[in-house]
């Protein structure tokens, strides 16, 4: 799946992040100088860009159930194959980032399809502190 | 905005595939079915108002995706990661094989 040099592989969003209804298209490379972090970049505007990390390191029991609906959404044919990111949220200091838990981004490796699922149960905050991770 | 009556079991349509049905009114709490196509996201109104706001809020801070912010977030990890970087060839990153020397290393 390695993409030749400065292409990179599109992950279309079946249905927009809420608050970007204009962007489907978008890309996601790995920060230079962390392990851990990614930019999430709209292929049309690159002003629109999230910083998403898995979510393992900064929270190990974090296990998000995936929804009837949104695995039909995506047409996932194989479950193992999704791979979940959580949106951060940097605010002025970057010790008071937060991570979205509520609304992780939810994307089918094989299809490149992606969605952010609302996960059911309200006990996830869409403002997770990093810090106390 | 229309507005309709209907009674415990009736239903609305909306379109011509999203399905409303009132499944039960206990009090002031009613519970509703949905069916929809499969490219429809259904959400609690408030949970979608929310939603929006943390994402526009997380893409339209300072330069989120800055190495030096995303370096100093890393760095909120307590412990130093051995985590791989994401599989399946999705994400381009030059220095693959980077160990995670920049995150912190107290515990």
């Amino acid at each position: 799946l390695t993409e030749p040099d400065g292409e990179l592989p599109i992950i279309e969003f079946v249905t927009p992040m809420p608050g970007f209804p204009e962007h489907r298209r978008f890309v996601l490379a790995r920060i230079e100088g962390t392990e851990l972090l990614y930019a999430l970049r709209a292929v049309d505007d690159p002003a629109v860009r999230f910083l998403v990390a898995p979510p393992a390191p900064f929270f190990p029991a974090y296990a998000p159930e995936i929804d009837d609906h949104s695995l039909e959404m995506l047409q996932v044919s194989d479950p193992s194959a999704l791979l979940v990111l959580l949106v951060l949220s940097v605010q002025d200091h970057p010790e008071k980032t937060t991570a979205n838990l509520l609304a992780p981004i939810v994307v089918d490796q094989n299809s490149r399809r992606a969605a952010q699922v609302v996960l059911a149960g309200n006990e996830l905050s869409i403002r997770t502190p990093l810090a106390t991770a | 905005m229309l507005v309709l009556t209907r009674r415990q079991g009736e239903s609305v349509m909306v379109g011509d595939e999203v399905v409303i049905t009132v499944l039960e009114v206990r009090g002031e709490v009613i519970r509703l079915g949905i069916q929809a196509p499969r490219s429809v996201q259904v959400h609690r109104e408030e949970v979608y108002k929310e939603l929006q706001r943390a994402n526009r809020e997380a893409a339209l801070a300072t330069d989120v995706t800055s190495e030096d912010v995303a370096r100093a977030v890393a760095n909120l990890l307590g412990n130093s990661p051995t985590a791989a970087g994401i599989g399946g060839g999705l994400a381009a990153g030059r220095g693959d094989t980077r160990k995670a020397e920049d995150s912190s290393e107290s515990e």
